[in-house]
């Protein structure tokens, strides 16, 4: 279906840019990114995955449910706001520190963190769901 | 303390339990009935914990901070009255979900089933423990869902769907709802939702009963308890809530949830008792229903019909007794109420439980084709005829205590109301119990009495295995236990529950044999006239069907079809109207009122604001990226086929991604180029499926409108755009200061965007992520519903 230079950068590209991802989730509350865009990076890597080799084929090797992926994310993403609740805080209120970590600094390391990783699932599972349904009906 | 923990943990371990069925059922497989009554089993221990000190005459009460802005708190409230519901709702789920074992077949969705039973079960002693009314009205409820989706529980059956419908429109459409504005009115009044700190003020109650809304108030309430309880015109829903499987409707439309009115009833007992209004309201609703519901229940012919109706006139005598206190000592009226709510709870769920095993046996519950069985299943000829005879009120069983004090409390009430009524109210009352003895002998005979009707039946009937049996058998010990024994109820549960409603100890003697009373002279004509009415009701059972056929308005159900069917219908027109189809009709009034709530304001805000100095001074690089984007705009408002115009949208909206990048933006840029990627690689898989070209056929008027609205909305935004471009004007301050200065103070991040997400306005965002998960669902149920109807 698709060339096979298409395929040959797609499968040096997919992986890169889900490291992109990641690094975007991670470093998003100081630097551009966060878990919104790292969601929707990872979301566009895989599908390029799914167009370059075809959504039945690339099923064979690697075929996730994704609405788990969102369900998770908002389950996370509630229960990184009890859990400041269950602290005696406020619903969703987050607390921070800074650590510092030899050869790669000061590092801010946010409770956060663990919302925006449900952010990122809910993107992820949510975006790459639809696609998949609207793929797929062939 | 630790009273109360045992008593929330009794609320919350059924939903627990209930979520975890599931996943249980893997390992049980078609046991989990077991599982599901082992539940109730620690329930009951639970609440049990809380019995000693409740029977001291201490109550226990416990609250935590919910919603504290509107004065809603999570609190608990366990006195006699709701121990004595909970108790019922706990304990019969034990035996019913073990007698669902054998008579739910394997092949059922049990795993939903036994859910059900256990979300109601939790539902049921949430709702009698709640100390305020808005905790209460949201247990109600939920008894009320969960009892709508075990009546349509066979989904299959069309008449399953109706009765579900009809119970849910009723109870909780009509009733709980009304009932809900009841306690608003009685929180206006006395500026409380906490049940306690209102039945226990007696000033707080002179208030409420000398108050103009006194009378609103106690209608709005009574209704929803009405409703519940299948009293007054309300009562048509119980007998369709028979489709349920017959476990169900013994534990929930006949023990226990149907009890939930009464409760309410007896619950603010010391809030509106003793008023007229009260007496006409909740006795004169009992008396009509528990004659005409009797008289209903005699023409039956599906013997679990027969027990709705008589659920609905027995109901009718409890709610009677709770209405007389108005004009006797309260006592006498409650106590004999309270303790027909048990007996009534015991005896009605031993038969509904003996038709279930009839109708389990012989494959039919029809009345004039079943009849002789005493032979075959001699065991549950012995049940029934406990079960029929205590609520006939035959002595030594414990319908017929509970009978004599309603004979008791009648006269009384009658005395002290003077003539006519002197008369009048015990006839009523006789009336009602020779109805009663009238239906319960018909039980008897149309089952297991008579010639067996061989065309009908299985060549070989045999009373069930004793897990069908053993439950029911148990009910019909505490049947003859409660008669022959009344001091162990009442000692135990009925006087606590008494002294609840009344918020005073009481001291009850309940015995057999209590000597030539009037009581027991009306009991005996109950027997005589009861017998003849039987002999008689072929007779009666002409004339009644002659009525209804020449009478036909005279139902209510005629008129409930007839209200649903129209709201039905013109609820369709109605959406039709708006529901057209192609999607630009829905986006026109969206966008018309986004411009209406716009334009408005602006223009009210005065023109003074509007801005003066208009600076386009734009770089060149930058201006051709403009050009471009109005390039791509017009093209894709022109090109004639989908696939052309999504190109160009999306062209567009890299152009708007580069236009980031200049403001210096990227995070802004990052999403907008890959939200831009991801939406056209979906439009374009979605365009692979529909015609290539526009449908829709495109006259000048409909063009000249559609460019006028497209206009009217750039230009509207164009000046919101000059109004932001102007800075924030006073006395408004802008809030991206407020963000700029105390992201690294209070988050520790320097990425405001992002902490404006995940810290500042996370509240939001959870909301945002919730609507892609519902727009995944969206989109999931849209592609698998146009499969099946290809």
């Amino acid at each position: 279906m698709t060339t096979l230079i298409t395929r040959t950068i797609t499968k040096i590209c997919v992986p890169l840019c889900v490291f992109f991802s990641i690094s975007l989730l991670l470093t998003g509350h100081d630097k551009p990114g966060g878990g919104f865009i790292g969601g929707v990076m990872f979301a566009a890597s895989i599908s390029l995955l799914y167009i370059s080799f075809g959504l039945e084929d690339s099923k064979k090797y690697f075929n996730p449910d994704w609405s788990r992926y969102f369900s998770i994310g908002l389950l996370l993403a509630t229960l990184a706001g009890l859990g400041s609740v269950f602290a005696g805080y406020k619903f969703l209120r987050s607390a921070f520190t800074f650590v510092n970590i030899p050869l790669i600094g000061e590092l801010e390391i946010s409770s956060a963190i663990v919302f925006d990783i449900g952010v990122y699932l809910v993107v992820i599972g949510g975006l790459l769901f639809i696609f998949k349904k609207v793929g797929d009906d062939q | 303390m630790d009273q109360s923990v045992a008593i929330i943990l009794a609320i919350f371990l059924p939903f627990i339990f209930a979520i975890l069925v599931p996943y249980v059922e893997k390992i049980f497989k078609h046991r989990i009935g077991w599982y599901a009554s082992f539940t109730a089993l620690l329930t009951f221990i639970l609440i049990a914990t809380a019995a000693p000190s409740i029977i001291a005459g201490k109550t226990i009460q416990y609250s935590v901070k919910w919603l504290p802005s509107v004065g809603v708190d999570f609190g608990i409230y366990v006195d006699g009255l709701s121990l004595l519901i909970a108790f019922l709702a706990s304990g019969i789920a034990i035996m019913i979900m073990a007698y669902s074992n054998e008579y739910m077949s394997h092949k059922e969705d049990l795993a939903a089933y036994y859910k059900y039973i256990l979300l109601f079960m939790g539902s049921m002693i949430g709702m009698v423990f709640s100390a305020n009314t808005i905790q209460l009205f949201i247990f109600w409820e939920l008894t009320s869902i969960t009892s709508f989706l075990l009546i349509g529980y066979w989904k299959h059956k069309p008449q399953s769907v109706y009765g579900a419908k009809k119970s849910l429109i009723l109870s909780s459409g009509c009733g709980g709802l009304v009932m809900f504005v009841g306690f608003l009115l009685l929180r206006s009044i006395t500026g409380t939702f906490d049940i306690p700190t209102i039945i226990s003020d007696p000033s707080m109650i002179n208030t409420i009963q000398g108050h103009e809304l006194f009378v609103i108030t106690l209608v709005f309430i009574f209704i929803g308890a009405a409703a519940k309880s299948a009293q007054g015109p309300f009562y048509i829903w119980l007998p369709n809530a028979m489709e349920a499987p017959t476990p169900v409707s013994a534990f929930l439309h006949s023990a226990t949830m149907v009890k939930a009115g009464l409760y309410l009833v007896a619950r603010v007992h010391p809030i509106f008792s003793g008023t007229e209004a009260w007496l006409i309201l909740v006795a004169g609703t009992g008396m009509i229903t528990m004659i005409g519901a009797g008289f209903l229940a005699l023409r039956q012919t599906d013997i679990k019909g027969l027990l709705a109706y008589s659920t609905i006139s027995q109901l009718a005598y409890i709610m009677t007794m709770y209405g007389y206190t108005t004009y006797q000592e309260p006592g006498i009226g409650v106590a004999a109420a309270t303790f027909h709510l048990l007996n009534h709870a015991t005896f009605k769920a031993t038969l509904f439980l003996m038709v279930g095993i009839v109708a389990h046996e012989a494959a039919t519950r029809d009345i004039r084709k079943l009849g002789g069985l005493r032979r075959e299943m001699p065991l549950t000829f012995i049940i029934a005829t406990i079960g029929a005879l205590a609520m006939a009120g035959v002595p030594p069983l414990n319908g017929f205590l509970s009978k004599e004090m309603f004979y008791e409390s009648s006269v009384m009430m009658g005395n002290n109301l003077g003539a006519p009524y002197t008369f009048i109210i015990p006839a009523v009352a006789v009336l009602g119990g020779v109805l009663t003895f009238a239906y319960s002998i018909k039980i008897i005979d149309g089952i297991f009495l008579g010639k067996r009707q061989d065309d009908h039946l299985p060549k070989k009937i045999h009373d069930p295995s004793a897990i069908m049996l053993a439950p029911t058998a148990a009910l019909a010990f505490l049947v003859v236990l409660f008669g022959v024994f009344p001091s162990i109820p009442v000692n135990l549960i009925i006087e606590p529950a008494v002294a609840g409603i009344l918020l005073d100890t009481v001291s009850l003697n309940v015995k057999l044999w209590h000597g030539l009373t009037p009581e027991l002279f009306m009991t005996v004509i109950t027997f005589v006239l009861g017998i003849l009415l039987y002999t008689k009701y072929d007779d009666i059972a002409r004339w009644q069907d002659r009525f209804n056929v020449r009478h036909p308005g005279i139902s209510i159900n005629y008129y409930y079809d007839k209200i649903v069917g129209n709201a039905t219908y013109n609820a369709g027109r109605f959406s039709g109207k708006f529901q057209v189809g192609p999607i630009k009709y829905y986006i026109i009034p969206i966008l018309l009122l986004a411009i209406l709530s716009i334009l408005v304001p602006v223009t009210l805000l005065s023109l003074e604001m509007f801005p003066v100095t208009l600076n386009f001074e734009i770089p060149p690089y930058e201006l051709i990226v403009f050009l471009l984007i109005i390039i791509t705009a017009l093209l894709a408002a022109i090109l004639p086929s989908y696939l052309p115009a999504v190109i160009a949208v999306s062209a567009m909206g890299f152009l708007v991604g580069i236009v980031f990048i200049f403001l210096l933006a990227p995070d802004l840029a990052i999403t907008q180029i890959l939200v831009e990627t991801l939406t056209t690689i979906i439009f374009v898989l979605v365009i692979a499926k529909v015609p290539q070209t526009f449908k829709e056929n495109i006259t000048k008027r409909i063009l000249l409108r559609d460019i006028l609205i497209s206009v009217t909305v750039a230009s509207t935004v164009f000046i919101i755009m000059l109004y932001a471009s102007q800075g924030i004007i006073p006395p408004f301050e802008s809030v991206s200061h407020y963000f700029l200065e105390k992201s690294v103070l209070l988050t520790g991040g320097h990425n405001v965007v992002n902490v404006i997400l995940v810290d500042f306005r996370s509240f939001d965002t959870l909301g945002e992520i919730a609507v892609i998960f519902l727009a995944a669902l969206g989109v999931y149920n849209l592609i698998h519903s146009r499969g099946e109807r290809k």
